[in-house]
């Protein structure tokens, strides 16, 4: 029987989740404040690449809109998946530095 | 790299540029993402009036989306199984045919030398044994393939909606057609085929003359006196008229075929799984097929003359052969991947619901 995978979110769909975990944005406003906050410029060819992805996953789904710029939100799933993610990435950091703490003084 | 300026573009111009990128995708990708996608594209083009890195994420990630859909290249978030098994399996049956085309051509040739006289040559003993053998495979294999579609058909035809068999009329009418062509031209033209030439002692070949002869008559057209109009013209002008018209009912044919199995009842998840383990067959046979034409091409043999000979059309034709071998792989692979997964998915489904069969 197959098991439950956790979802990948390796690439740019950290940067994706995290900038919908704000609310709502299409394509260009998703660019724009991932740019903004991770100093990260996503093209636009692997942009949709990865909203495809993750909405095939059932992190985000569409928003209807008028405009044909259409609008992304964070699901249930895709909320919990970064929560799980995020959490899991601080533990490495935190790990880390703390290491790299007990390091200080060799390189210098 | 971005190359940035401040030209910055009409914006009737950037919707022509973006929707030029957009149409890099597949059809049924552009269908759901194209509207949204060429605005970003807009909005991009329109801050960035030049960017080679966007232009270069639209080429990969299009041609990407082009390769999953065509079943080449396996996603890694395609849950879509039995899709990817169907589109996969289509492709190789796609590249069976120029390989067989441009395949028989050559083998035929050395059927007709060889009735003639032994080329008394290892390496094309060799390539004429696993060329022979391999193509009886694929008649076998092809046979084995139909059945699915031949039961599938006839059902439809019997016992289908009116609708169901309207849709399938046109299709089979056409495969009707090209393949009464094909049979009465070979059938004509196969009597006088240069490996008999009327002569009762011909034939001491490895191939029965009769198929011999119908396949060279059904392949005569694939030749190098096209680029040699003079030669050429020395034909017979019913002959000139066949080597036109056999491609076009080969075409009707593959045509027809192909509509029939599209508008056709879709395969069940079994019938599916039994298809693609046939397309790895012949992707198989494929490599002992260009295994034994390799080695006649590329064999030092000085002393052969006249048809066993190669030529240039000879070694364009078994590059053309490598190049559908290498999509073919690429296609079965991705097939049997795909089957691996429906397989797995039926067996969790029956071991949730015991009661139920584990079929698609």
């Amino acid at each position: 029987m197959p098991t439950a995978k956790a979802p990948d979110l390796t690439g740019p769909a950290t940067l994706i989740l995290s900038s919908l975990a704000d609310g709502t944005k299409h394509g260009y406003a998703l660019t724009k404040d991932i740019e903004g906050f991770a100093n990260v410029r996503i093209s636009p060819g692997t942009m949709y690449e990865a909203l495809a992805r993750l909405e095939k996953q059932g992190l985000i789904e569409p928003v209807q809109s008028d405009d044909r710029r259409r609008p992304y939100r964070l699901t249930a799933a895709g909320a919990h998946a970064l929560q799980e993610h995020l959490e899991a990435q601080r533990q490495v950091a935190e790990i880390g530095i703390k290491r790299l703490a007990g390091l200080r003084g060799a390189f210098q | 790299m971005n190359a940035q300026f401040n030209d910055q573009p009409a914006p009737d111009a950037a919707e022509r540029r973006a929707a030029r990128l957009t149409r890099l995708y597949p059809r049924a990708w552009r269908e759901r993402y194209g509207e949204e996608f060429a605005a970003l594209l807009v909005d991009d083009i329109l801050e960035r009036p030049r960017s080679v890195s966007r232009v270069a994420s639209v080429v990969r990630c299009g041609t990407t989306a082009r390769l999953v859909a065509a079943g080449l290249l396996e996603s890694s978030d395609s849950t879509d199984h039995a899709r990817r098994a169907r589109s996969g399996t289509a492709l190789v049956a796609l590249s069976t045919v120029p390989f067989l085309l441009l395949g028989l051509a050559v083998w035929s040739q050395l059927t007709v030398n060889w009735q003639w006289s032994d080329p008394h040559s290892p390496a094309t003993h060799v390539a004429m044994l696993l060329m022979s053998v391999t193509t009886a495979a694929f008649a076998v294999l092809a046979l084995i393939a139909a059945a699915p579609f031949v039961w599938s058909t006839g059902r439809t035809l019997i016992k289908g909606s009116l609708r169901a068999r309207r849709r399938l009329t046109l299709p089979l009418l056409l495969t009707l057609v090209g393949a009464v062509g094909l049979f009465l031209g070979t059938r004509h033209f196969g009597h006088n085929w240069p490996g008999t030439g009327g002569h009762p002692w011909a034939g001491r070949g490895l191939v029965p003359t009769h198929i011999a002869s119908s396949i060279w008559a059904a392949t005569v057209w694939i030749t190098s006196y096209w680029a040699h109009p003079r030669a050429l013209g020395a034909f017979p002008p019913a002959q000139i008229a066949w080597m036109l018209l056999c491609p076009v009912a080969l075409v009707a044919t593959l045509t027809g075929l192909m509509l029939t199995v599209y508008r056709g009842e879709p395969l069940s998840d079994r019938a599916l799984v039994f298809e693609t383990r046939v397309a790895a067959c012949a992707a198989a046979t494929m490599v002992a097929f260009l295994a034994g034409a390799t080695c006649w091409l590329f064999a030092n043999q000085p002393h052969v003359a006249g048809l066993s000979r190669p030529g240039t059309i000879d070694f364009l034709a078994g590059a053309a052969m490598a190049g559908a071998l290498v999509v073919a792989f690429a296609a079965a692979r991705t097939a049997v991947s795909a089957t691996a997964a429906l397989d797995r998915v039926r067996k969790a489904r029956y071991t949730r619901h015991p009661g139920a069969p584990p079929t698609g």
